[in-house]
């Protein structure tokens, strides 16, 4: 506020009408206070924002009893104005007058004098700047109509997705740059129960909060484009308290109500103007507070997309039928955005579902490619094993009859040595043979820990031959999987033989089930002192090599396996420095026939 | 107690291992390559037990089986193959045992000593 010069008051004749009806044309509110404070004379506009139409509420028309209830502070200040020493200015003023309409107000007190002997005045301007703002961009004129309907056809088209276009419609219908409702609601058609749903709403739940955001909002300048792109971008669905109080709304179109023909008609109801409400249209309006509300069908093609509900709760403004008829525009427009969106939606369920048919498909491919190689794998070894068993069946035996005569040591040393090795031979002869059958038989899912506690149980007579304990640490849930049993239980058989057989010194190992994700894992853990660990290590390395060309044939054939299930084996080390083996294979749902994804490599 | 042995292989060094190692053992053997001789010499001859291939070059043995139970059903068979498949072919139970190849003739031997002394 800064004083103004005393000498130089405005030359403005009071008395012209012409400059009253001028300033009403702009939507200012004038009025004039004498030299003790009384208004003595004001226009329309000053009486619907200073509420001076309530004047037979008070005793007079004095600056203080208006200040007492719009507290602007002209009153406080009213000396040094009518003195000429100050120019009365305050901007942004939030407050709510006596009729309990809201307002953000901007209010100029200026020293005036009419005449050479006339005594001090002082005039008074007053703007509501909603009102102003929004007359400035009257929605009535058809530039701006179209300027509206264009910018937020344009934010529409951009986007395919339901949530922004939503937010787009009511963004445009609430901005101070779109249609200006203070609150837009809108409630979803639900087809199968014929009913509307709330869904989303946006503006202000208290005339705090209006203050605060049109503050914000004005002072952002942004075009009705800018603002769309702004709110596109935003997360969230909606003003959370506003959307909670519809959250659970549901207005049923069975019946005959309001709500129920405007839907059916797809033809717009400004409820301000219609003066019987039905009880279904009550329990509705009642719920948002307040009767003067419009309601706007959203319509595609004949189809009933959903309802906007539109009010101004806040300002209290009348909704005029131009306003509705444009926000019905709007609607229809959204309409066909929203059922774009939804066959946009339809449309892309449909590419990804044929995508992971496709994928279902290429792997199943895979899978048969490999079940038949397998297949083909299974019954050349087979036959070839079959083959083998005879000519050992024989040498070994022969071996073992020569052992019986009468033989130098050297020869018996020699002949021992042949048998040793084909017993050997035999014994992997059978792997190979109990693999080959195993894999004609079919996959099923399979509880991993009672599959590792049954092989670990056919070992036990090994493991006190040879004074290794192995403890069984099995997990608490079930861990399923899916594959061939006796493959998968070969598998796991073998591994734990070559542990038991192969690497552990007499001492201990725990073999211990547990869930790691989405995989179930066989963890078989070396407990070795400090000094043997890298014996053991080495020991498995040689024996478990990533180098194929080194592996026993048995591992081969128990690591193809795993990978065959989609699974993993490896060596590692843990954070104890103790080296373990793992087996992990895909978990699955125990109602679940397979895994949701398995790479066969 | 017959103590007289038939072996049934197509592998002539199976029946020659066979013979040498049961003949150490007290035991009379005799020898068939084919099913239809195994048949003949079990419907001629009176053994105690019949050692059975079941991949034969004129029939299954597990056909010989069958027509062996028929002809001499007091006679103990023995199959001894170098599959393990025919284990659960309801077909080889009507056998007294099954026992895969292998160049440890231990088990077959043992075998052959309870099904002797069986009868």
């Amino acid at each position: 506020m800064k004083a103004c010069e005393t000498s130089s008051y405005p030359a403005i004749g009071l008395q012209d009408t012409v400059i009253w009806d001028g300033l009403d044309r702009l939507g200012m509110g004038l009025f004039r206070l004498n030299e003790e404070g009384y208004i003595t004379q004001f226009n329309a506009v000053a009486a619907g924002i200073l509420a001076l139409d309530r004047y037979g509420a008070w005793d007079d028309l004095h600056i203080s009893k208006v200040d007492r209830v719009l507290a602007t502070g002209l009153a406080d200040q009213f000396e040094d104005v009518i003195n000429g020493s100050l120019t009365f200015v305050r901007k942004n003023l939030s407050c709510t007058n006596s009729r309990g309409r809201f307002m953000v107000v901007n209010l100029v007190g200026i020293p005036i004098r009419s005449g050479e002997n006339a005594g001090k005045e002082v005039l008074g301007i007053v703007e509501d700047c909603a009102i102003a703002h929004h007359e400035a961009d009257d929605p009535s004129n058809v530039h701006q109509q179209l300027r509206i309907l264009s910018e937020v056809a344009a934010a529409l088209s951009s986007s395919f997705e339901l949530g922004q276009i939503l937010k787009i419609i009511l963004t445009g219908a609430t901005a101070s740059q779109g249609l200006g409702f203070n609150r837009t609601f809108l409630f979803l058609y639900d087809e199968e129960a014929d009913k509307l749903r709330g869904h989303m709403a946006v503006g202000p739940s208290s005339a705090e909060e209006a203050g605060r955001i049109w503050k914000r909002l004005d002072s952002m300048r942004l075009s009705l484009s800018e603002l769309l792109d702004a709110h596109q971008s935003e997360a969230g669905s909606g003003t959370d308290a506003l959307t909670s109080l519809i959250a659970d709304l549901h207005v049923d179109l069975n019946g005959d109500s309001l709500i129920s023909s405007a839907c059916k008609s797809g033809t717009w109801i400004n409820l301000e103007k219609v003066e019987e409400i039905d009880p279904v249209t009550t329990t509705f309006v009642e719920r948002l507070g307040t009767p003067r509300i419009a309601l706007v069908p959203m319509v595609s093609k004949g189809t009933l997309m959903g309802l906007l509900a539109a009010d101004n709760y806040i300002t209290q403004q009348p909704i005029s039928d131009d306003a509705v008829q444009l926000l019905q525009v709007l609607a229809n427009q959204a309409a066909v955005a929203m059922e774009r969106a939804k066959l946009y939606d339809a449309e892309r369920e449909r590419a990804e579902l044929l995508e992971r048919m496709n994928l279902q498909l290429a792997e199943s491919q895979d899978q048969i490619i490999k079940i038949e190689k397998m297949s083909v794998i299974g019954e050349l070894t087979s036959a070839v094993a079959h083959e083998l068993r005879n000519p050992l069946t024989i040498v070994g035996g022969f071996a073992n009859l020569l052992l019986k005569s009468n033989l130098t040591d050297e020869q018996r040393e020699y002949l021992n040595i042949i048998s040793s090795e084909i017993k050997r031979t035999e014994s992997v002869v059978d792997h190979v043979l109990d693999f080959s059958r195993a894999s004609k038989n079919e996959n099923r899912p399979i509880e991993l820990s009672g599959l590792v506690e049954r092989n670990l149980e056919l070992l036990r007579g090994r493991l006190r031959q040879r004074n290794v304990e192995m403890s069984l640490s099995l997990a608490q849930e079930k861990l399923m999987v899916h594959g061939n049993p006796d493959q998968l239980s070969h598998a796991v058989y073998q591994m734990l033989k070559l542990v038991a057989e192969d690497v552990i010194p007499p001492g201990t190992a725990e073999v211990r089930t547990e869930r790691r994700d989405e995989r179930a894992c066989l963890l078989i853990k070396f407990f070795c002192p400090d000094d043997g660990k890298e014996k053991t290590i080495k020991a498995l390395k040689q024996i478990f090599a990533d180098n194929k060309a080194s592996q026993r044939l048995t591992v081969l054939v128990a690591v193809e396996t795993i990978k065959y299930h989609g699974g993993e084996f490896g060596l590692a080390v843990g954070n104890d420095s103790l080296p373990y083996l793992y087996i992990e294979l895909p978990l699955i749902e125990e109602d679940q026939s397979e895994p949701a994804h398995i790479d066969r490599r | 107690m017959s103590q007289r042995i038939l072996i049934v292989d197509d592998e002539e060094m199976i029946r020659l291992l066979y013979r040498k190692e049961l003949s150490q053992g007290g035991y009379e053997v005799d020898t068939a390559s084919s099913g239809a001789e195994a048949i003949k010499k079990v419907s001629q001859g009176n053994f105690g037990v019949v050692v059975l291939d079941i991949e034969l070059p004129d029939m299954s043995g597990l056909e010989v089986l069958q027509k062996l139970r028929e002809i001499a059903p007091e006679t103990s068979i023995i199959l001894n193959s170098a599959y393990t498949t025919y284990k659960s072919d309801f077909q080889s139970w009507l056998a007294d045992d099954y026992i895969v190849k292998s160049s440890d003739l231990q088990a077959l031997k043992h075998k052959i000593k309870q099904l002797v002394v069986a009868r």
